[in-house]
């Protein structure tokens, strides 16, 4: 059985007339429990999960083969998506989506929608399909997520689907709109980690996807590395074996929540995916967990209170199944000790400023690409000054590509004249990784 | 679905890397197969190979006797448990507030609100002379006061009573200060001779806030300590640290009768003027305490005569921060009586009504008891 712990980085005290309370909750999964082959999960005879809520998982592999892949991108996509299939364990149900403007069904191979249990015999199978990727036609992410969808649905007995994709390009065969409609259809269904190749493909727009299903998004220089990330993707997805697990935040009656963040291991707002659990509970699914922390940022808004007077602010809860599995309290006081209230959690002011050092690199990134240098500078220049002050050290090496640093602590730099576009790409895909607070 | 002319894969060098396990599907050559397929196919195997010749060593059956009669098996009525309840909805109690339940942890699941804690205002009055009123204040979270009162209407003329102020710095000196306080009652309330009395007292308070305090020597708990014991016409009273004791009669000029153990009181020694140390940054910072970290638990002790009609008041600082003085501390005690009435506990209340009005920048507490009156009826006036 998968337990969970969680703590509350704080600091409850408000001044007189204090409304916002911030806090971050940290939520440590172990014994998550991987999964197990055949028979190993009690009766099913499939794959399931000792430590989750049980049933069946699927995993599907998508494959870009637009022609801009090319024979030689094809050949190493293949390569790839092969030592993904060794990480699958036998029992797992499984797919192979070809992808360009339109989504084939490589693996299994069929004249109607379906999905194969992994074996010795059918995983063999599979890599011999892989064979017949061609490279040839356009972009369009979007049909290749339904066809997943599509195929997951074949399985009723899955409780955990997941998808990688491998992309090289735009989203050219597309609107964002009719992407969008995709996103839509296929929201909840399942999970997707997205990996773009070299430097032809957009970050927001493959961002968009990851977040829209919970996954990660990375960025794959060259072909060589291609083969060892999806190895390594899929074996990742093969620890994750909790699912259908859900954060739930509860405000109190006349309360307001500002926000919900994921702020570690990557920055995702949260806020938007809120159901509606009861009147002053929402609801934010989470995705598979593996042994694992994640700590999430949670802001409150109250009605002020008397000093000396004190509320709960915020209940936090990893629900699994529907059972809590661990709760945070996020509490409040309101008091006239100016030592007390002045005082910020040291974990509150590291995630703010990585969450700010995120979003100054993507709106500086952005303005660059529209050639509006003077917003570009000052943004990226604000993004190396975060990044010296929350010590994020990857973040201030990949800005030095990007920009020429003149002094960190006040934040002047200069824009690059020559920038390796993988570089600014790596910048934004990176953007979104968090350090966690170095112990003072 | 799969293609079955493709299906037994034959070796093909332009194949993706083969997966582990292709190769069994190929026939194997007979004997040159077996001993790599066995270990893997029967992992029993290695122990039943040695197994064989020890059973032969077995002893022979029935050479020791007969066997034992084999136990009568039991018989299995088939009957299950009742199917285990729902776990009951625990009643934490109703939100005074907005009338939701609290969780277990005291905080309402509506409005978020904390239950109170009974700790926040403690009444006692164990005789119609003799009570207090310990309580939270205006502005702490907790209340880190505690006493303890003894009397017994049966017995008038006698009372203890105990007030300890627990240090907030520290944690847990709620819980210290009530075990001292309560510690100290139990050897007050005997007999023998009032000063050896106090020193016991103070060493079994002490010994309590050492118990809270455990293992943890840094960042120990400890308390304050004021105590008195009333036999008929004489007062004696103990303290150590900051909570005072003051004999206020109806006519007369009422006394303090404890001494700070603090860097104010060591100022005004040193020539400050009262008002003027008391007021100062250090005023509250207390050179003597009750806990595993004190220097000593000797108390300060007085005897002092009760006989006329009065008021014997143990307070913490909660209260005589406002009226440090005797003389104004017996005049607020004067003006509230009036509008209160002269009983023990409505005086005491009222007092506390008074330091909150103040501002209640501490944790109160007041404890009274009535002197020098008419024993029979114990009240005054």
């Amino acid at each position: 059985m998968a337990e969970f712990t969680s703590t509350v980085h704080q600091n409850e005290f408000l001044p007189d007339g204090g409304t916002d309370v911030h806090a971050i909750v940290s939520v440590t999964c172990s014994g998550a429990g991987e999964v197990v082959a055949w028979g190993g999960s009690g009766g099913t005879g499939g794959a399931g999960y000792p430590g989750g809520s049980g049933g069946d998982a699927g995993e599907v592999i998508i494959v870009d083969v637009s022609g801009s892949m090319d024979v030689q991108g094809v050949q190493a996509a293949a390569y790839a998506a092969s030592a993904a299939l060794d990480e699958i364990v036998d029992g797992v149900w499984f797919a192979i989506v070809a992808g360009n403007h339109e989504a084939a069904l490589c693996y299994p191979t069929g004249t109607s929608a379906a999905m194969a249990r992994m074996s010795a015999q059918t995983r063999l199978e599979a890599k011999r399909s892989l064979q017949r990727l061609a490279p040839g036609g356009g972009t369009a992410m979007g049909r290749w997520l339904l066809a997943a969808g599509q195929l997951f649905a074949t399985v009723p007995s899955l409780s955990k689907r997941h998808a990688i994709l491998l992309t090289d390009g735009a989203n050219q065969h597309e609107t964002p709109q009719e992407l969008s409609w995709a996103l839509d259809q296929v929201r909840g269904r399942f999970q997707v980690d997205c990996r773009g190749l070299g430097a032809a493909w957009q970050v927001a727009e493959v961002r968009r996807i990851a977040e829209t299903l919970l996954g990660s998004v990375d960025l794959i220089r060259t072909w060589d590395g291609l083969s060892e990330d999806f190895a390594a993707l899929m074996a990742s997805s093969m620890g994750k074996g909790v699912s259908d697990a859900q954060l739930r935040v509860w405000a109190p009656q006349g309360a307001e929540v500002l926000f919900v963040k994921q702020v570690s291991p990557t920055l995702e707002d949260l806020s938007g995916r809120r159901v509606e659990v009861n009147a002053l509970t929402g609801g934010y699914d989470t995705g598979a967990w593996g042994d694992e922390t994640r700590d999430y940022h949670v802001a409150v808004r109250l009605a002020p209170k008397a000093v000396g007077q004190e509320q709960l602010a915020s209940r936090v809860q990893l629900v699994v199944g529907g059972e809590v599995r661990t709760q945070g309290l996020v509490k409040a006081a309101w008091s006239s000790d100016d030592v007390l209230t002045a005082q910020i959690s040291p974990e509150v002011a590291h995630y703010t400023g990585q969450t700010e050092l995120a979003s100054a690199i993507q709106e500086g990134l952005r303005a660059k690409a529209m050639g509006d240098d003077v917003t570009a500078t000052s943004r990226l220049g604000r993004a190396v000054q975060l990044a010296r002050e929350t010590g994020d050290d990857g973040a201030t090496s990949r800005l030095s590509r990007v920009v020429d640093i003149d002094d960190a602590a006040t934040g002047r730099v200069r824009l690059r004249r020559h920038v390796d576009k993988l570089d600014e790409m790596e910048l934004d895909t990176a953007s979104t990784k968090t350090t966690r607070v170095r112990p003072s | 679905m799969s293609d079955p002319t493709t299906a037994p894969l034959p070796d093909d060098p332009t194949a993706p890397i083969p997966a582990p396990g292709s190769g069994r599907t190929e026939a194997p050559a007979p004997g040159a197969e077996q001993p790599e397929a066995e270990p893997g196919a029967d992992a029993a195997q290695p122990e039943a190979a040695p197994a064989e010749p020890a059973a032969e060593e077995e002893p022979e059956p029935f050479s020791d006797g007969p066997p034992p009669l084999p136990e009568p098996m039991l018989v299995l009525d088939g009957a299950l448990p009742p199917a285990a309840a729902a776990a009951p909805e625990v009643d934490h109690g109703t939100c005074t507030s907005c009338g939701g339940g609290f969780d277990e942890e005291g905080w309402c699941t509506q409005c978020g609100e904390r239950r109170p804690d009974p700790r926040h205002h403690v009444t006692s009055a164990p005789s119609a002379s003799v009570a207090g009123v310990c309580d939270r204040g205006r502005r702490h979270r907790d209340n880190e006061d505690a006493m303890a009162l003894w009397a017994d209407d049966g017995q008038p003329g006698r009372a203890v009573l105990v007030v300890c102020d627990g240090v907030s710095s520290a944690p847990r000196s709620a819980e210290a200060s009530l075990a001292a306080a309560e510690a100290a009652l139990e050897q007050l309330r005997g007999s023998g001779d009032p000063e050896q009395r106090h020193d016991r007292a103070a060493r079994a308070a002490a010994d309590a806030v050492a118990a809270v305090a455990g293992e943890s020597h840094r960042d120990a708990p400890s308390c304050t300590y004021v105590s008195a014991v009333v036999e008929d016409d004489r007062a004696s009273v103990a303290s150590i640290g900051d909570s005072r004791a003051y004999w206020l009669p109806d006519d007369g000029e009422p006394q303090r009768l404890t001494s700070d153990d603090s860097m104010a009181e060591e100022q005004v020694r040193a020539g400050i003027p009262r008002a003027e140390a008391e007021a100062g940054p250090l005023a509250h910072t207390i050179t003597r305490w009750l806990g595993p970290d004190s220097p000593d638990h000797r108390p300060g002790t007085t005897v002092h005569d009760v006989a006329a009609p009065g008021w014997l008041l143990l307070a913490s600082d909660g209260l005589w921060n406002y009226a440090s003085d005797p003389a104004d501390l017996a005049a607020v005690v004067r003006s509230v009586g009036s509008r209160v009435g002269h009983s023990p506990a409505p005086l005491a209340q009222g007092l506390v009504d008074w330091a909150n009005e103040q501002g209640g920048a501490d944790n109160i507490t007041v404890a009274l008891a009535r002197c020098g009156d008419a024993r029979q009826d114990g009240t005054h006036g």
